[in-house]
């Protein structure tokens, strides 16, 4: 009963201590415990993978460096994908704060495949009025963009002169940190211009999106860091990248993490009603 | 190991320790670190909203653009949403905060002619047409169990929140099993925020021990 008491009692900075170390360790020292992939990575890898050489995607980047580890992962494996398979892609942000990472992505990933800017990849940049944008991008997306992320007006990029509207656009990838985010894509894209939309987002926000992936209104969901382990996984044993893979390298250490979790959760429920039982 | 030579990535690096310095105790030093953070964001935030939208789109065609390229016509429709924007900054003088209304009545009317529907299509209607019983389902065991499964979860969770009858008999049972529901999704709910938290912290120790240190390759 002593230990439990102790137990109950520990200070959270150990426990801070402990996790941190069993989070690192495997980050220097991988344990190999592999990565599969599930049907929902595979169904967006599918859809991805089917659409004919030349084409565009539209990959919105909804979210800021706070969500970061989760989500960029999911952005830089759909775009090496993307230019393995010859598709042009098309990026562009709802939110304000993501405007950078989108930037990054596009400045770093197109060089590894020969792909060039205004050719195979165009960053639009991000703009207020995000059902406005959505909406207005479904009519006409110079009008609403009529220069992109970096000034250069659209009429001067290749690549936009074979996309004008969403209907040019087989699937949009929105990876979303919470609102704005891929809700606004199924909201106007898919309902009215009957887009596919996959989405990425936060494990924080998975549980919500699941309900549109049972109901058919999107294609394929990568959920958290794991779902971009899984992409990253597909994207490589299809032989599309050698890249390194940052959340694939992470997954030791979030199993370790999450094994530390469930322990404490048993252990502080068992020592909780093992002493409020000798109370009463 | 291959310590970091960026200046860009040390200042990332100690600005990291010093929100998770915080773990430890409040201090002056994560202080710094939090209105740092906040100051930075603002600032960011106002530069891209000036160079990608207000530039642009008004500044520029209406007071740089010349005739020749932007038409007087479109220029006075222009002035419209500059007036409106402007009416938002009549909060902060008392006199003039009455004008505030006008933006907000256009915003309010505007977005719930275009959120309403779309919502409903969205978020009712094809939402309900996810949970029907329809005769595809009946091809396979495993898809008929789930698609019963959401269909018993979605009708015994609505019944829950079904108020006005007290939850006596059968209704009691149905509002009972919608909170089994309710828990389980709660549950995951949780279990992904672990996950979550777990991957924010693997991605700042990434960052130090690979891009900082130069410990992981």
């Amino acid at each position: 009963m002593k230990l439990f008491n102790y137990l109950l009692k520990i200070d959270r900075r150990i426990i801070y201590i402990v996790v941190g170390l069993l989070v690192m360790f495997p980050l220097v020292k991988p344990l190999g415990l592999g990565v599969t992939s599930g049907p929902r990575a595979r169904t967006l890898f599918e859809a991805i993978d089917a659409v004919p050489a030349g084409k565009t995607i539209l990959i919105s980047v909804d979210f800021d460096p706070s969500s970061m580890p989760e989500l960029y992962p999911m952005l830089t494996a759909v775009m090496r994908h993307a230019f393995a398979k010859n598709l042009k892609v098309l990026l562009c942000g709802l939110w304000v704060t993501g405007a950078g990472l989108a930037d990054k992505a596009a400045t770093e990933i197109p060089p590894e495949y020969g792909k060039k800017y205004g050719e195979d990849v165009v960053f639009l940049g991000w703009k207020a009025g995000v059902d406005a944008v959505i909406l207005g991008m479904g009519e006409n997306i110079k009008n609403v963009y009529p220069v992109d992320y970096y000034g250069k007006p659209l009429d001067s990029l290749p690549m936009m002169n074979t996309v004008k509207q969403l209907r040019d656009i087989p699937i949009v990838f929105a990876i979303s940190a919470g609102t704005p985010g891929y809700q606004d894509w199924l909201l106007y894209a898919q309902s009215r211009y009957g887009m596919r939309v996959g989405a990425g987002v936060t494990a924080v926000s998975a549980a919500d999106a699941y309900p549109y992936l049972q109901s058919g209104q999107m294609t394929g969901l990568l959920a958290g860091m794991k779902g971009g382990a899984e992409y990253e996984v597909l994207v490589q044993k299809a032989g599309y990248s050698k890249a390194y893979m940052p959340a694939v390298a992470a997954m030791d250490s979030q199993s370790l993490a999450h094994v530390v979790i469930l322990l404490l959760v048993i252990v502080g429920n068992v020592a909780y009603f093992a002493t409020r039982k000798r109370g009463a | 190991m291959h310590i970091s030579t960026s200046i860009l990535t040390w200042v990332a690096a100690i600005l990291t320790i010093g929100i998770f310095s915080f773990l430890w105790k409040d201090n002056p030093f994560y202080k710094f670190c939090e209105h740092l953070f906040v100051g930075v964001s603002v600032g960011y935030t106002i530069a891209i909203t000036w160079y990608n939208s207000v530039y642009p789109d008004l500044f520029d065609p209406l007071f740089m653009a010349p005739l020749s390229k932007v038409s007087l016509g479109n220029k006075l429709l222009l002035v419209i949403p500059l007036v409106l924007g402007l009416c938002y900054f009549c909060r902060f003088i008392p006199r003039l905060s009455w004008l505030i209304r006008f933006p907000m009545a256009f915003v309010l009317g505007w977005a719930s002619g275009v959120v309403i529907p779309a919502m409903l299509q969205t978020n009712v209607l094809k939402q309900m047409q996810g949970t029907f019983l329809t005769p595809g389902i009946f091809t396979r065991w495993d898809v008929l169990l789930w698609a019963v499964i959401s269909f018993v979860g979605v009708v015994c969770s609505v019944l829950y929140f079904f108020f006005s009858r007290e939850h006596k008999g059968a209704l009691k049972v149905a509002s009972e099993t919608g909170i089994v529901f309710l828990m389980v999704g709660f549950g995951a709910s949780f279990g992904y925020t672990v996950m979550a938290r777990m991957s924010l912290l693997i991605g700042r120790l990434q960052f130090m021990l690979r891009d900082w240190l130069g410990v992981i390759r």
